[in-house]
């Protein structure tokens, strides 16, 4: 049996965990990031394609959220967790979210301008920056459908850096801050789980891996930690909150052929925060599926696959879900039970995406709805208001947060404004689990924005 | 993967060359060995009752999967529509990731 010692042992080495170790270690921490995924070379894989689902993805994105309707997601399992997997797309958190928040769960130091600060610091060291010349057809898509209508329309930042060639490279955590930490002095532990946080009255004194024993203070829990929390004894306001954003798509069919490498990056904000329509992986393996999910007849569209491609509305949702841990299981139990209105906000975000596809100049609208119309003309959408059913919707998601809230509402959170878990002195959650609500967007850029400051707040305070 | 589902997915693969279909049918295996746990029992206690259910109906030995893969996909119950729309998602995305993936140039 291995023993390792560590002053600050970091479980997870995606968007919160790395922000966590690069810092510490920089600081002069001595690190230890334990990660249950495997290192895959960032250049290996092409993005989204199926070799890379089975390399980095969970399951091989094969997870379901059980409830009406199940809802199917995915999320990293890799050293870089889902930074190596998402589409890069940078949203700050909005300055009424923070305010929002701030005042409904307490959290101190939570304003916009303070928040601002450290996006300002990642973004930097990211790259974070809009792409060069003209977007790609695929996401010009959404700005012409979006201008026709009069919609509010935005083309996002991305986590890329771009060549002189204008040629992109997403800074994930493994071409970024890991290195970083790395050559720092931090370790780095791949294909390592955690299964049990070993206690001492209110500290917690090390971890027990499945492969080696690390020792040390527990400074960050993934949301796949919260298995590891509840298996540990550690409860309180753990795995309770589960925040998504179920999506609903549409196979978009166009008379000329359009790129399918990468993910737009524009996003249609009419309905902000509560509707946001974007565009999804489009590969060739992504249009077949989408393209059977609903009732019409694909066969020509999927051989004319070069002419097609996914778009979604995503909603800000109303429930809430669980994760709990399975005895004898390494899988969690995931829940979440949408309410009659976000099967409302569904319909209306598929008939709008479909509004905005048609005004773009598609012709033919495949939705992922079951024995769904086939839509040719926007007065065919009106049909779907009825299809949006929970027997009938197929969803999806990816971002999955807020099953440890912070604040310093007790009663309502798992871990305090800078989480650290109540109940424990030396036991802090730094990544998505700590976001109260799920944005409406990509939390990348809230998950790394409130980790640096939650590890400033750490290292001020030591 | 258990024989009911191994019956549908030869079904849903029966149009493609024997290569693929190996490729395919080993990819479908392998991700649903990579499910989580109570997702996989879920579904292998479907495969066993749908399979029981499919040889009952048919005269066990007699009917293939294929006959009756278009009545599943239409039965009112929800999990066994979604058992069919899964499977078929699998087979589908295989199908068109790894079937035409760019030639490999080979060095000599």
């Amino acid at each position: 049996m291995t023993t390792l010692d560590a002053e600050v042992l970091v479980i997870g080495s995606g968007a919160g965990g790395a922000v966590t170790a690069a810092t510490l270690a920089r600081a002069g921490r001595r690190v230890v990031v334990v990660e249950e995924g495997p290192w895959v070379d960032p250049d290996a894989l092409e993005p989204f394609s199926l070799e890379e689902m089975v390399a980095k993805y969970r399951h091989r994105g094969l997870s379901a959220a059980l409830g009406s309707p199940t809802i199917a997601y995915a999320e990293g399992r890799c050293v870089g967790g889902s930074t190596e997997i998402n589409s890069g797309l940078w949203h700050r958190l909005p300055p009424y979210l923070a305010d929002e928040w701030r005042h409904t769960y307490r959290i101190d130091e939570f304003s916009p301008e303070t928040l601002d600060r450290y996006a300002e610091g990642v973004e930097r060291e990211l790259s974070v920056s809009r792409v060069p010349g003209a977007p790609p057809p695929s996401s010009a898509v959404l700005e012409r459908g979006a201008t026709k209508l009069g919609w509010r329309n935005v083309e996002f930042s991305r986590v890329f850096r771009y060549d002189t060639n204008g040629r992109g490279v997403k800074q994930t955590m493994t071409r970024t801050l890991l290195p970083s930490a790395l050559d720092a002095g931090a370790s780095l532990i791949a294909d390592c789980s955690v299964t049990r946080l070993l206690r001492k009255g209110d500290r917690i004194i090390g971890a027990r891996c499945r492969r080696r024993h690390a020792g040390g203070a527990v400074e960050h829990i993934t949301i796949h930690a919260d298995h590891v929390l509840q298996r540990s004894g550690v409860r309180h306001g753990v795995g309770a909150g589960l925040k998504l954003h179920p999506t609903i798509k549409i196979a978009a069919r166009f008379p000329q052929p359009l790129d399918h490498d990468g993910v737009p990056m524009h996003r249609i904000t009419e309905f902000a925060p509560n509707l946001t329509i974007g565009g999804s992986a489009s590969r060739r393996g992504h249009v077949a599926m989408a393209l059977a999910e609903s009732a019409g007849d694909y066969r020509d569209a999927l051989d004319n696959w070069e002419h097609v491609l996914v778009y979604y509305a995503a909603i800000r949702s109303d429930a809430g879900g669980r994760v709990m841990a399975v005895p004898g299981a390494r899988a969690p139990l995931v829940t979440y039970r949408l309410t009659e209105a976000d099967m409302s906000r569904l319909a209306r975000g598929l008939v709008h995406l479909g509004e905005v596809l048609l005004a773009a100049g598609a012709t033919e609208l495949y939705p992922s709805v079951a024995d769904g119309l086939v839509a040719r003309r926007t007065e065919d959408l009106v049909a779907w208001w009825d299809a949006v059913t929970r027997r009938r919707t197929n969803l999806m998601t990816v971002h999955m947060t807020s099953t440890v809230r912070m604040g310093e509402e007790q009663s309502r959170t798992g871990a305090d404004s800078f989480g650290r878990v109540w109940g424990f002195r030396n036991l802090r959650v730094n990544d998505a689990s700590l976001l109260p609500d799920a944005p409406g967007v990509n939390p990348q850029s809230a998950t790394m924005t409130i980790a640096a400051r939650n590890v400033a707040h750490f290292l001020a305070e030591a | 993967m258990l024989w009911f589902e191994r019956q549908v997915v030869t079904t849903l693969t029966a149009n493609l060359d024997e290569g693929l279909r190996a490729e395919v049918e080993a990819y479908v295996d392998e991700t649903l060995r990579a499910m989580p746990e109570h997702l996989r029992a879920g579904m292998a206690a479907e495969s066993v009752a749908l399979g029981a259910w499919t040889r009952v109906r048919g005269g066990a030995g007699r009917s293939a999967p294929g006959a009756s893969l278009d009545r599943l996909e239409s039965s009112r119950l929800d999990p066994v529509r979604q058992y069919v729309r899964l499977l078929r998602s699998l087979v589908l995305f295989a199908e068109h990731e790894l079937g035409h993936r760019p030639a490999q140039v080979v060095a000599t």
